[in-house]
């Protein structure tokens, strides 16, 4: 998304800033890959139907070619107990890179004790409890839509 | 049939994925390794750190895992399973979305989003430094450390706490 940022408003300015910041608030707000929908919006917008098709392709093609190669050299390599070490280290690498992600989207819930133990909630649920989905996802976001229709959020 | 599997599972993670691929990261753990185990737990993350390291939109770890389960077909039908039902749902939402821009419902909906994706996306961070359940303070070590790198050093490239972690992955597990 910071690469996005660059090229789209920066170097290209396809889309003003608050352009930028608006798709990709819908985007976050919307189911499956951010960058995905992002693209299917975009190419919308300017090209219709064959532009969100392009954009997306565009956007899938080369990286899918790219973590296949990588994935299979992966398979190869997979005997090394050294390369897993490696490889799980940065797995959980990434798994900080969600909690991070988390704490950030979360600042604005500092202030929002209702909203807060409800993202907890759903955290312990799915993360410790290892609830599906089915059965989380429709609990807090019942919960989340009456606490914002009582201005706790 | 493991293609169909495939895609009925991802098709419908594409349409709860609210927030993006992290919100459902814990869920596709749970359905892959535990419900169906096609691959084992240590298997998921080392798939999920190759499409994490490996340039590209994050989604593309489902095509590894689809790669994984049945070859190249089981990978495609993976992506796209993933992608397709939410890029109908963008597409058509976007027009929407632009229509109610200053609806008093889309703010509501809005400000409803962020406990959901902070939860969700939370429990998937979880869900990936305890792949096999057990805490493991090593896992837990290396996720914390790059947490509050990218917490703290904004201008960094997190492709950097990703080589820290295997570093640190090479000299610990």
């Amino acid at each position: 998304m910071p690469w996005a940022h660059r090229v789209m408003v920066e170097e290209r300015q396809w889309l003003t800033p608050e352009d930028f910041t608006e798709t990709v608030g819908l985007c976050q707000f919307l189911p499956g890959p951010n960058i995905g929908n992002a693209s299917i919006v975009l190419g919308k917008r300017w090209f219709g139907l064959k532009g969100a098709v392009v954009a997306f392709l565009g956007l899938m093609a080369l990286p899918f070619v790219w973590v296949m190669a990588l994935g299979s050299v992966y398979m190869q390599f997979s005997d090394s107990a050294l390369l897993r070490a490696v490889v799980t280290g940065v797995g959980a690498a990434g798994a900080g890179l969600f909690i991070a992600t988390a704490i950030k989207l979360g600042k604005p819930l500092a202030r929002r004790p209702a909203g807060l133990a409800t993202a907890m909630g759903c955290l312990l649920a799915v993360g410790v409890g290892r609830i599906s989905l089915l059965y989380v996802l429709p609990v807090v976001a019942a919960v989340s839509l009456f606490l914002s229709y009582r201005k706790q959020l | 049939v493991t293609l169909l599997q495939l895609a009925l599972y991802f098709g419908i993670l594409s349409v709860i994925s609210v927030g993006g691929l992290p919100s459902v990261m814990g869920e596709v753990q749970r359905i892959v390794v535990e419900e169906r185990a096609w691959v084992s737990a240590s298997e998921f993350v080392q798939l999920y750190a190759v499409g994490q390291a490996s340039p590209g939109p994050n989604v593309l770890i489902v095509a590894l895992i689809g790669g994984k389960v049945a070859g190249l077909a089981g990978a495609l039908v993976s992506l796209f399973a993933m992608c397709g039902p939410a890029a109908a749902i963008s597409w058509w939402v976007s027009d929407l979305w632009d229509r109610f821009k200053l609806s008093p419902t889309r703010a509501l909906i809005q400000r409803a989003m962020t406990p959901m994706v902070v939860g969700l996306t939370g429990a998937g961070g979880m869900v990936l430094a305890t792949p096999d359940r057990l805490p493991d303070w090593r896992m837990w070590g290396i996720a914390a450390l790059s947490a509050a790198g990218m917490l703290l050093a904004k201008k960094l490239n997190p492709l950097w706490l990703l080589a820290g972690g295997g570093l640190l992955g090479a000299v610990l597990l």
